[in-house]
């Protein structure tokens, strides 16, 4: 008895009791909900790193492509070519791909073991920037026009498609989360309304002894905000997990041919600091919108009751 | 302290539960509210609880016509007054203790500072063993002297019951009205709905008789 004592006076139990059914059902579709918001979320900021460095990389790079024409000597050409762009100012080197080099470039759509010696490929020109801002492009331009069947490639339509590709992509997951969001909130709406529904005694109870709504929504929100800090706990902790495991899945991948391609396109499969910074800030703001939310609906159908 | 004037009362379209009602009660006075099922008397009760308004008629508590006051204003009103139910409404999950200082809990108040006075309270009803007990394994008198104790734990001025007496045996209810009776004696002005007849010829306070929502007070 003494000892019950203790325990009672030490902590009251909590007005509206901790356990049931829709704080349960609560808590694990908000667990979802923050899982889906951090995969999404985590996935917007891989592709906009992967987009970020992908541009970096192709924007520090320029091709001279040289087609075969008639008369021109080749190795002649390349030659030109690389000094020409050796003498641009912001180009950092510039190395001519051997003819082996250019047959396996075309090798995918050619296929393996075929003689291409008879075969008149364009040549390529690899030319490494120092200073992309400052590279004098336009002049390298003019001075290739010296060299019969050379083109410059300056990747741009690329990039720009990338970044438009990028862009589109992190629009719609910001979309995705808004609309993650407006289902957080409406299923949080609909579970609070059952739980009030289901604690309609407790409610009337307290209206009787004469508590206030605000103490009655206080309550019923301290309820929710633990309920939503341990959802959102237990999705954000899946959803690291999750790409720490695509991280090494990925990592088991790129053994494989494949691997390198996509390493290329998607960069490492690994959010860095500021990725799960995010993923913890997550948290926090589903907790918020989770008390805050229950707050406004318990405070609405306390309003109904007393009308 | 209450003041009805030519009250009624009804839900909705339907009809008039209750007709020009028209009383006084003073502080410190003790009725009993008495009439067939159906005739009114919890309507009445929640009017005077001051959870329904009247349709029409002028209702004054401590002073104040509460059919103009707000929301807000009523809630602080109510806490002046204590309820005890038929079914008596404990919270399950909470024990006899927690059950029984809600009202004071829900008024701010540390445990520290009220749990002395509901120890007290508790064991001057009986349930001084029973602190720590839940109400799912109390007996039906045990649980009408909880709600009680709830009901008087915050000194009401205002102590109003309804059928406090119905899930008891004839024995718990003489008891229960003889503490009814204690707290009067101590200042609480106490109505109680009732319709036992053997209580209102032991216990001989002035009742005031509902019938067809029409209110009739025999002194």
């Amino acid at each position: 008895m003494t000892d019950l004592h203790f325990g009672r006076r030490n902590r009251p139990a909590p007005i509206v009791p901790q356990r049931s059914v829709s704080g349960r059902t609560l808590m694990l579709l908000v667990a979802i909900m923050t899982f889906l918001s951090c995969v999404t979320l985590g996935s917007v900021v891989l592709v906009q790193k992967s987009a970020i460095a992908w541009s970096a990389d192709v924007g520090r790079q320029l091709t001279i492509q040289i087609r075969p024409v008639e008369g021109e000597v080749m190795d002649s050409n390349l030659r030109t070519a690389v000094s020409l762009a050796e003498a641009t100012p912001g180009v950092a080197s510039a190395r001519a791909l051997t003819l082996e080099q250019s047959q396996a470039l075309i090798e995918p759509w050619l296929g393996k073991g075929l003689d291409l010696s008879d075969l008149q490929i364009p040549r390529l020109v690899v030319v490494e920037l120092s200073d992309p801002a400052h590279a004098d492009i336009e002049g390298l331009r003019r001075d290739l026009q010296s060299i019969r069947g050379a083109s410059l490639e300056t990747h741009a339509a690329w990039r720009q498609q990338l970044n438009a590709m990028a862009g589109t992509v992190v629009i719609s997951g910001l979309l995705v989360l808004a609309l993650i969001g407006v289902a957080t909130v409406l299923a949080i709406v609909f579970a609070t309304r059952g739980t009030m529904a289901s604690n309609r005694e407790i409610v009337d109870v307290l209206h009787f002894i004469g508590a206030s709504n605000r103490f009655i929504a206080g309550e019923f929100q301290g309820r929710f905000l633990l309920i939503g800090f341990r959802g959102g706990l237990l999705g954000g902790v899946a959803a690291i997990v999750f790409f720490i495991l695509a991280g090494m899945a990925s990592h088991s991948v790129s053994d494989a041919a494949s691997g390198a391609q996509i390493n290329v396109l998607f960069g490492q499969f690994a959010l860095g600091f500021d990725g799960v910074l995010g993923i913890a800030a997550v948290i926090p703001v589903i907790a918020a919108l989770t008390a805050i939310t229950s707050r406004l609906t318990v405070r609405r159908f306390l309003n109904q009751i007393a009308s | 302290m209450i003041e009805f004037e030519n009250v009624a009362l009804r839900y909705g379209e339907g009809p008039e539960i209750l007709k020009d009602l028209s009383f006084r009660i003073e502080p410190g006075s003790f009725h009993f509210l008495t009439g067939p099922s159906g005739a009114g008397k919890t309507s009445l009760l929640r009017l005077l609880l001051l959870s329904l308004k009247p349709t029409r008629g002028r209702i004054t508590m401590f002073g104040q016509d509460v059919t103009r006051l707000d929301q807000d204003r009523l809630l602080e009103l109510r806490r002046h007054i204590g309820i005890v139910f038929q079914e008596f409404r404990l919270l399950d999950h909470l024990t006899t203790f927690e059950n029984v200082a809600l009202p004071l809990r829900v008024l701010g108040q540390p445990e520290s500072a009220y749990r002395a006075n509901v120890e007290e309270l508790l064991t001057w009803v009986g349930l001084g063993t029973r602190m720590d007990a839940h109400p799912l394994v109390l007996s039906g008198g045990e649980k009408q002297r909880a709600a009680i104790a709830r009901a008087v734990i915050s000194r009401p001025d205002i102590l109003l019951a309804d059928e406090p007496t119905g899930n008891v045996d004839p024995a718990l209810s003489e008891r229960l009205l003889h503490l009814f009776a204690e707290l009067n004696r101590m200042g609480t002005t106490i109505i109680i709905a009732t319709h036992e007849l053997h209580l209102l010829q032991k216990f001989r306070f002035p009742r005031m008789s509902l019938e067809h929502g029409e209110l009739k007070i025999d002194d």
